[in-house]
């Protein structure tokens, strides 16, 4: 009797613990579990065609941006740059004028007239990598991404798609002297700023004259 | 009188070792003794105490458990899987989902498992525990790999990275849980039969068996908890990551075994404690932080870390021959 009385205890226990471990849903239910193989490339092209113009239009101007980070840095960073993970690197969608000094194989040189002051940077257009363009967007939420490789594959497809789209036509007519529009992604440490030299990775570009 | 203070002596040794390490390490940088620092430094223990208890364990029956890193991170692996993927079975179109607990407690149970495998291995086919124990970290760590792609599972929520991030008055989750496993392990080790029976074992296998030990049940009991145990790593591993890395936990045995060692445990078998092992654990954490904190290359933090290992292991012999 004893014995039985410690066996229904176990079996009640296990099931309660079994109750408070695992949930049942349809497969066709839930987001994480569609059971569908993520398709970057049509992920990522749906992204750049419908949402990512928006969020490319409302970029905010660089010298707003120096500005309101040398006022209140954390306020600025909140308004202005988005992150997906911890630390202290944030990224936006910066836009600005700026005038070529130099046409180079990877990379343009750029000066810009922000906040009263010149100030050089580099525009990126050979080396389209990482995720700054992907997290200046703030279109992507890493929780509905099962795993990271999802994630990053997202930002490759995204770089490709502004290495074959933005850049191939900008670089072939582009020369020394000219003027620009430049919306870029650009990728800022909050607790050690560096404007000058700052990296620009294009996602929209206009020669003016 | 004086046979009785060297006695004492000897079974202090690694208290006084980590004392006098402490007190140098004071003398040497001022960011050492600081409030901040040391629970830094018990967060950082934590996992290592957790392996090395259940090494512990295992080498107080005289065996060795080369796979608990590997073990460590297909756990982690397989807790962030459940969590962020639970289990699918598309034809049923049915969905498994797991709470925190139902994805740890999914992991120590592999964990248990893979540890009871050594222990057949052992005890059934008579492979010896190193080179039963090395093939189980060869096939965890491939098995991590096909689970993951090789990918690391990322973004597992606020709540799960609260065991390892998180701090219960004032003290970290981590060391909580350590604390928890080695007060168990204390109990199991001086309170029960089958602590009795693991110190047996590795005094004296043949007598062990003579008087009627099932050691072949005492050894798959030790290196399954030797498993879960590193389980447990793994969860505090990953959920302090918030992403499991199927690079985690490698030469986490090293370390483990270098706190069983340093805390007098003997590599023979039946002699050691697990306080000892605890204390050993500590000593790796307080050199690591002070190398880092004095600014050591860490090419001279491995060579100085090696160095105390074999100094404490001649320090042990040498106690083993006045006996």
């Amino acid at each position: 009797m004893k014995k039985l009385l410690k066996y229904i205890l176990l079996i009640a226990a296990i099931g309660l613990v079994g109750y408070k471990s695992v949930y049942f849903k349809k497969l066709s239910d839930g987001t994480n579990a569609s059971g569908k193989k993520f398709d970057a490339v049509i992920f990522s092209q749906k992204l750049w065609d419908e949402k990512m113009p928006a969020k490319i239009d409302s970029a905010v101007d660089l010298a707003v941006l120096m500005n309101s980070v040398t006022k209140d840095k954390e306020a600025a960073f909140n308004k202005y740059s988005n992150a997906l993970g911890i630390g202290n690197y944030r990224y936006a969608f910066i836009k600005t004028q700026a005038k070529v000094i130099a046409v180079n194989e990877d990379e343009i040189q750029v000066q810009l007239n922000v906040a009263d002051s010149i100030m050089n940077a580099v525009l990126a257009t050979e080396y389209i990598y990482g995720n700054a363009i992907r997290d200046a967007s703030a279109l992507i939420d890493v929780k509905d991404f099962p795993n990271s490789a999802d994630l990053n594959s997202i930002s490759e497809q995204v770089n490709k798609i502004v290495r074959s789209t933005v850049l191939p036509s900008f670089k072939s007519t582009v020369k020394k002297g000219d003027t620009i529009n430049i919306t870029a992604a650009v990728e800022l440490n909050k607790e050690h700023i560096k404007w000058p030299g700052l990296e620009l990775l294009p996602v929209r570009l206009q020669i003016v004259h | 009188m004086a046979s009785s203070y060297k006695k004492n002596l000897s079974r202090f040794q690694s208290v006084i070792a980590l004392l006098v390490l402490c007190i140098v390490l004071s003398l040497l940088t001022d960011k050492f003794f600081t409030a901040a620092n040391g629970v830094n430094v018990l967060r950082q223990v934590a996992v290592n105490v957790c392996i090395a208890t259940g090494m512990t364990l295992v080498v107080l029956t005289a065996g060795i458990d080369l796979s608990v890193g590997s073990v460590l991170a297909l756990c982690g692996a397989i807790t962030a899987g459940l969590l962020k993927n639970g289990i699918q079975f598309p034809s049923a179109d049915l969905y498994i989902g797991f709470t925190i607990l139902g994805a740890v407690l999914g992991s120590v149970i592999v964990g248990g498992l893979l540890g009871l495998m050594n222990g057949l291995a052992i005890t059934k086919f008579k492979v010896p525990p190193f080179v039963a124990t090395l093939a189980m970290l060869t096939i965890a760590r491939g098995f991590t790999m096909l689970y993951t792609g090789g990918h690391p599972i990322s973004n597992l929520g606020t709540n799960f990275a609260y065991i390892g991030a998180g701090s219960f008055i004032g003290i970290p989750v981590p060391v909580w849980i350590a604390a928890i496993v080695v007060l168990l392990a204390v109990f199991i080790t001086q309170k029960t039969k089958l602590g009795r029976y693991i110190y047996a074992i590795g005094g004296n296998e043949t007598a062990a068996i003579l008087s009627g030990i099932r050691i072949n049940r005492v050894k798959l009991i030790v290196y399954s908890l030797g498993a879960a145990l590193a389980a447990i790593g793994g969860v505090i591993v990953t959920s302090r990551l918030d992403s499991a890395q199927p690079n985690a936990g490698i030469s986490y045995e090293l370390d483990a075994i270098a706190a069983v060692v340093i805390g007098g445990t003997s590599l023979n078998g039946g002699k050691g404690s697990v306080w000892g092992t605890v204390i050993g654990a500590v000593i790796i954490g307080v050199l690591n932080n002070g190398l880092v904190l004095l600014n050591v290359s860490p090419f001279w933090q491995q060579v100085v870390k090696g160095g105390v290992i074999l100094l404490a292991v001649v320090i042990d012999k040498m106690g083993d021959k006045k006996e």
